[in-house]
């Protein structure tokens, strides 16, 4: 059933549709209506899970993992500096191989307060074992919390889906909201592989001396690499049955490009309109989209990038002392491959400020009027 | 068992840290240095009985409710438990540990208690080891030879007891009055005794109408002959008429005859015998006793519930005074004069001695005296071939006299004067016997001031004081007193005294007991081990398991009754 | 069936009609590395015969995380979670809900946390979750500092004690934070204070929570012969002087208002008792000791009171069996 539904309530309908069991959640602007509108689900019945109303994010994700581990689909969902409370507990949950699904909407971190979009916070987690997916549109993001329970019991990681504040988390849009049945066959319900049982003792992460620890370790980041491949079977099942097909990355208009905007987030769309404008006017410019940031796709991008000239990478975020992250990644996921592209890393729309048409215009002349980054950040729209 | 866990590689592993196995791959009892070990050491109470008897155990067996076993239990070391449960001055409960916390456990009356349950009882068995057609006599029938009786006629002996009197059971019939001793207890004992096989043929005294020659059919000899005679008040006077040594007025009274004794009567002495002889003069219906003791309460060496029970029933106890002469008039016995006398420096056997008073001579008005100063052993019968000594017969450990094949014990030998005692020394020469003809050495008995066990104890020697015991698991609960008739009605006749316990006080008391160096399963040990390091094995008792116990000694330390040591572990790692 | 059963004494006394009421059922191996005479597995292991096996162990990080045993082994027959420090009140929340959705819902959630877990790092989180009245049931076993972590002072530490962070020339100037006064705040159903030298009383607790729908708060006093400087034999004497000496009085709490004594010292056994026995608090002078007597007189006074006791009464409670 088609809604017009801001991003935050697409999460809540994800969360309803995937029958999640346990919900423990802290508000934060912007994310307070994901839980809001789950508490009222829970209230009337419309989704039978227990709401742990936590005292801090710290321990709403403690609580998601003592859930998870106990057999239970679990969730949770945050923002900025919830999500950097949470960050030992986030360990805890990719370490102890739990399905948990979070959704991040993005927000700075301060000081000073700042409740406006920016990727730092789930970037600044991109260690932390947890899968990540930068959603495009409020469609994305209850697509995203689909497969994403899906995926993270396949592989046993935790799946972080990440959706920009306000743009999308407070921007209504039309989003085809699926029925229960189909869902249901797309997404069965969970039979942990590990679970706390009576009648079967087990301890579960206890100490661990180096003699082991490697190779546990070892499987983790297998099991990140197996999670390329099972994400893109799950997104192509997804097309078959919902009629909206993903893949961990997303190529528009690339196929004899010259010049490539990568980005992700919400970004993206506002970079669709200026590529389908440019091409209009003759320039070979496409656009590579990246749908998953951990693992990060790196057969797909190389493919991808393989007879780009340039890539245009659109950060809005950074890592202070190395600069934009996405950038950073590109280009440690490039090394090595003949034919590199020269990568322009742009760092843009910090702190919510709007990226606009003109503002991917200005990227793309800026690439184009250059050999090569004139510095080593590309900093769009800051006075200076 | 292993229980180690190894993995070849990664892919034998689960996905994330979750347990496989147990802590049992975990040997920590290689972190030990010292390690616990059950150690049952003697109780104070097993450590005196002279009888020997296992009182730590038999009073838990009372507390688990198994009073046939305890019976047997006694009965194993001493066949006289009615008698011991009633004339026995206890010294086990002298060294009871309880009496820091509540009083002494009245082993005592739980003794009597056991001998008294209704039912019919059997002496317990024991292996039969006489030689063929062996044979033994023994001489006196009072405790001492009937315990020793008893212990060979079970083991399969012949046994013939020679009693000069022409009634059986020696001191135990003619020197305790029928209020302590009731004289149908005593029957039963000594039937259950002779119905073992054991032969008892009175009036007949040796050296007198038995001679040792007709003793040459028996293997071995006993002389268990006692000390029947009375010491010598030595005052003048002594031979009038109305002086009655206290031994012989006794045994006059039990013998069934009629004794003669004048409204005001004075007994002289502070031990057993004279507060019998008080007593019986009372219940015989003089109409004013006194006892006059040399020295003072604290010395005199009756047990303290007889002179209680004396002075209860109106006599009165006059301390720190001695006779001198007694006033006869037409040679009967007329008055007493006395003299007051003070405690002076102590003697051999660290007790003060006594010094008249020079000058405080005063009389006293009575018409009986009865002297009862300590009894002396009658061995005029017997020649220089068996030795003796200070009045006794010379014994070693084996209870063997000089002469081969003549033992001796009791009063006659030891001169202890107690039941306990004789019975205890009894068990010994049977022993003894027993060993000498099946050929075997007389050697390694256990010295003659310790007791003797016909059943094998198993038990660390280390006697086990109160400040082993720990207090914590107990509390102060009185000891139990056992009923007795009023004072007023007792003296009218020769009824028993004291009624002894109900069953409910019998197992209050015993619950009391610490059961001193003595495991008595009560899981302690196993409720507070942090390594679950101990198991309870089959037939109630405990198992450490050594592989994982790392000493911390909580156990031991906890242990209500001190039955486990911490011992170096390196002493066990040879 | 104990045979200790059969006898008269108590063994505390509290005791006396609590006998036999330790069940026979070990849910926890030897080979578990706690150091010898530790107090902790002794609770653990009580605790977990008072539950049964329909239950799930949540340890919080402290000496336990390690006693348990590492990977891949366990030292106990239950399911076992470890968790993060700040986490016992949260992670048993997730869990009970978890078990629940998964139609276990009679499966009991047992927390066990250090004092630090419980007083410090993780207040936060247990103070949220017994204020949902969460149901789980939470145990404190207080070894009076963060013991795994080399004995650092914690809240929980007593007044005068030395830790490596309150030595000898600084010991802790403030007193022990009260723990179950702040938990009986909550108005929770049930809160109360055990120690292991009192078994039965503690399995009698545990099983009492086990039956309340809700939060149970139970404070264990867990002597550590490591960072207490005593020797380990004396572990469960230590535990019952605690009590007797009224340091460490064992109590109930229910909805925050009803308390309950259930140990009533007969004798006034001096604090120096239990503290002679203890180099942490060897340095201290007669002046220290008497103020130390002095409040733990107080506070014993304001805990009877709390319990309804007045001269009118006094005698009838300390003579009263309490259960």
């Amino acid at each position: 059933m088609e809604k017009v539904i801001m991003g935050n309530h697409a999460v809540s309908y994800g969360v309803q549709l995937a029958r999640a069991q346990v919900i423990a959640a802290y508000p934060i602007t912007p994310q307070t209506q994901v839980v809001e509108i789950l508490s009222e689900f829970c209230a009337n019945g419309t989704l039978k899970a227990t709401f742990i109303k936590v005292e801090s994010e710290h321990s709403a994700m403690a609580a998601v993992v003592g859930a998870s581990i106990a057999g239970a689909r679990a969730f949770t969902a945050t923002s900025s500096h919830g999500l950097a409370l949470m960050h030992e507990v986030l360990h805890w949950a990719s370490g102890g191989r739990l399905p948990i699904v979070m959704a991040n909407v993005n927000r700075a971190l301060g000081p000073g307060w700042n409740v406006w979009t920016e990727q730092t916070d789930s970037l600044a987690q991109r260690d932390t074992g947890w899968m990540q997916f930068y959603c495009e549109t409020n469609q994305e993001a209850l697509d995203m919390v689909l497969q994403g329970f899906k995926i993270a019991e396949t592989v046993l990681l935790p799946v972080m889906l990440v959706l920009d504040a306000f743009v999308l988390s407070h921007t209504e849009e039309p989003v085809d909201v699926p029925d229960q049945e189909t869902v249901d066959r797309f997404l069965p319900p969970y039979e942990a592989r590990y679970k706390l049982q009576p009648g079967d003792p087990r301890s579960f992460y206890g100490l661990v001396a180096p003699e082991h620890w490697m190779e546990l370790r070892y499987k983790m980041q297998k099991a990140m690499e197996e999670a390329v491949a099972v994400t893109q079977q799950v997104g192509a099942e997804f097309g078959q049955v919902f009629g909206r097909a993903y893949d961990v990355v997303e190529k528009y208009r690339m196929d004899d490009a010259d010049l490539a905007l990568v980005t992700s987030g919400s970004i993206v769309g506002t970079s669709r309109e200026v590529v389908d404008e440019l091409r209009d006017k003759g320039q070979k410019v496409g656009l590579l989209k990246i749908r998953m940031f951990r693992p990060f796709p790196v057969a797909a991008v190389r493919e991808a990038l393989a007879g780009v000239k340039k890539a245009a990478v659109v950060d809005r975020n950074i890592s202070y002392g190395v600069g934009g992250i996405f950038a950073a990644e590109l280009k440690s996921a490039l090394y090595g491959t003949p034919h590199q592209p020269t990568v322009f890393p742009f760092i843009i729309g910090l702190g919510g400020r709007d990226v606009t048409p003109q503002s991917i215009r200005d990227i793309v002349a800026y690439a184009q009027e250059h050999d090569a980054p004139a510095e080593e950040i590309i900093w769009m729209e800051v006075k200076r | 068992m292993s229980y180690i866990i190894t993995f070849k590689s990664e892919a034998d592993m689960p996905d994330t840290t979750v347990s496989l196995g147990t802590t049992l791959y975990n040997k920590t009892g290689t972190w030990r240095y010292m390690r616990p070990v059950y150690r049952n050491k003697t109780s104070p109470c097993n450590y005196a009985c002279p009888a020997g008897e296992d009182i730590v155990n038999y009073l838990q067996m009372v507390v688990r409710g198994e009073y046939e076993q305890a019976r047997q239990r006694i009965l194993e070391e001493n066949p006289l438990i009615g008698v011991c449960g009633r004339v026995c001055p206890h010294p086990c409960e002298s060294e009871c540990n309880r009496a820091e916390l509540g009083g002494a456990i009245a082993i005592h009356a739980m003794e009597r208690f056991l001998a008294d349950l209704p039912g019919k009882h059997e002496l317990p068995r024991a292996e039969k080891t006489a030689p063929r057609g062996a044979k033994v006599a023994i001489i006196g029938s009072g405790p001492a030879g009937l315990s020793c009786a008893y212990q060979l006629a079970r083991r399969g002996y012949k046994v013939t007891i020679f009693e000069a009197l022409p009634v059986i059971g020696g001191m135990l019939r003619v020197g305790i009055p029928a209020y302590r001793l009731p004289r149908d207890v005593l029957d039963r004992e000594i039937a259950a005794i002779q119905s073992l096989g054991v032969a008892i043929r009175t009036g007949l005294r040796l050296g007198e109408n038995l001679k040792f020659e007709d003793l040459r059919d028996y293997q071995a000899v006993l002389l268990a002959v006692g000390q029947h005679r009375s010491r010598k008040l030595n005052v003048p006077g002594e031979g009038a008429q109305g002086v009655l040594p206290g031994l012989e007025f006794l045994r006059r009274i039990n013998l069934g005859e009629k004794v003669e004794i004048g409204p005001k009567v004075a007994v002289i002495g502070g031990g057993n015998t004279a507060m019998d002889a008080a007593r019986s003069a009372l219940r015989l219906g003089a109409k004013t006793v006194m006892v006059l003791y040399r020295r003072s309460r604290y010395e005199m060496p009756a047990i303290d519930e007889e002179i209680e029970e004396t002075e209860q029933e109106g006599v009165r106890i006059e301390y720190l005074t001695a006779p001198v002469e007694v006033l006869t008039t037409d040679g009967r016995v007329a008055g007493l004069e006395c003299v007051r006398m003070r405690l002076g420096e102590p003697d051999e056997r660290g007790r003060r001695r006594p010094e008249p008073i020079f000058g405080s001579n005063y009389t006293l008005s009575v018409e009986t005296v009865i002297p009862a100063l300590g009894q002396e052993a009658d061995l005029s019968f017997l020649d220089e071939a068996v030795r003796k000594a200070a009045g006794l017969i010379v014994i070693d450990e084996a209870a063997a006299t000089s002469r081969h094949g003549v033992f001796a014990s009791g009063d006659a030998a030891t001169g202890a004067g107690t039941v306990a005692h004789a019975i205890g020394s009894g068990k010994r020469a049977a022993l003894a016997i027993d060993r000498l003809l099946n050929g075997q050495t007389l050697a390694g008995f256990p010295a003659l001031n310790e007791h003797v066990h016909v059943a094998a104890r198993n038990v660390d020697p280390t006697i086990v004081r109160f400040e082993d015991i720990n207090p914590a698991y107990f509390t102060p609960e009185p000891r139990t007193a056992q009923s007795q008739r009023p004072a007023a009605e007792r003296v009218k006749d020769f009824r028993e005294v004291n009624l002894g316990f109900t069953e409910s006080e019998a197992l209050r008391e015993a619950q009391r007991c610490f059961s001193c160096g003595t495991c008595n399963q009560c899981d302690t040990c196993w409720l507070y081990c942090p390594d679950v390091c101990i198991q309870r094995r089959e037939h109630d008792s405990y198992e450490f398991n050594y592989d994982y116990c790392k000493g911390c000694g909580v156990c031991a330390e906890e242990c209500p009754r001190g039955a486990i040591n911490m011992e170096e572990e390196l002493k066990w790692r040879k | 069936m104990s045979n200790y059963q059969v006898l008269s004494e108590a063994r505390g006394q509290v005791l006396s009609e609590a006998r036999g009421q330790v069940p026979d059922q070990e849910l926890m191996s030897p080979g578990h590395v706690a150091c010898p005479g530790c107090g902790a597995p002794m609770a653990v292991r009580y605790a977990l015969k008072a539950l049964g096996e329909n239950t799930v162990l949540i340890v919080v990080a402290s000496c336990w995380s390690i006693i348990a045993g590492p990977f891949p082994y366990t030292a106990v027959q239950v399911p076992l979670l470890h968790t993060l420090f700040a986490t016992g009140g949260s992670v048993a929340s997730g869990v009970k809900a978890g078990l629940e959705a998964r139609g276990l819902k009679d499966t009991t959630v047992l927390t066990l946390a250090g004092d630090g877990g419980t007083f410090d790092i993780g207040i936060q989180a247990l103070s949220a979750a017994v204020e949902r009245n969460e149901d789980f049931i939470y145990m404190c076993y207080d070894n009076e500092a963060y013991m795994n972590t080399g004995i650092q002072r914690s809240s929980a530490t007593p007044w005068g004690a030395w830790t490596t962070t309150t030595p000898v020339k600084h010991p802790k100037e403030q007193p022990k934070k009260d723990m179950v006064a702040i938990m009986a705040a909550h108005r929770i159903p049930y809160t109360a204070t055990a120690t292991v030298a009192y078994p039965e009383d503690l399995i009698r607790k545990v099983q009492k929570a086990k039956g309340i729908r809700g939060s149970k708060f139970i404070h264990v006093l867990s002597p550590c012969p490591s960072g207490w400087k005593s020797e380990p034999a004396q572990s469960v004497l230590l535990s019952r002087l605690a009590v007797q000496t009224r340091i460490f009085p064992l109590y109930e709490v229910e909805h925050g208002e009803k308390y309950t004594i259930n140990v009533w010292p007969k004798e006034r056994v001096p604090v120096t008792e239990y503290m002679k026995l203890q180099g942490r608090f060897a340095h201290l002078g007669p002046e220290a000791l008497a103020q130390i007597q002095e409040n733990v007189d107080r506070e014993w006074e304001k805990l009877v009171a709390k319990a309804g006791v007045t001269h009118l009464n006094r005698e009838d409670a300390k003579n009263a069996k309490g259960t």
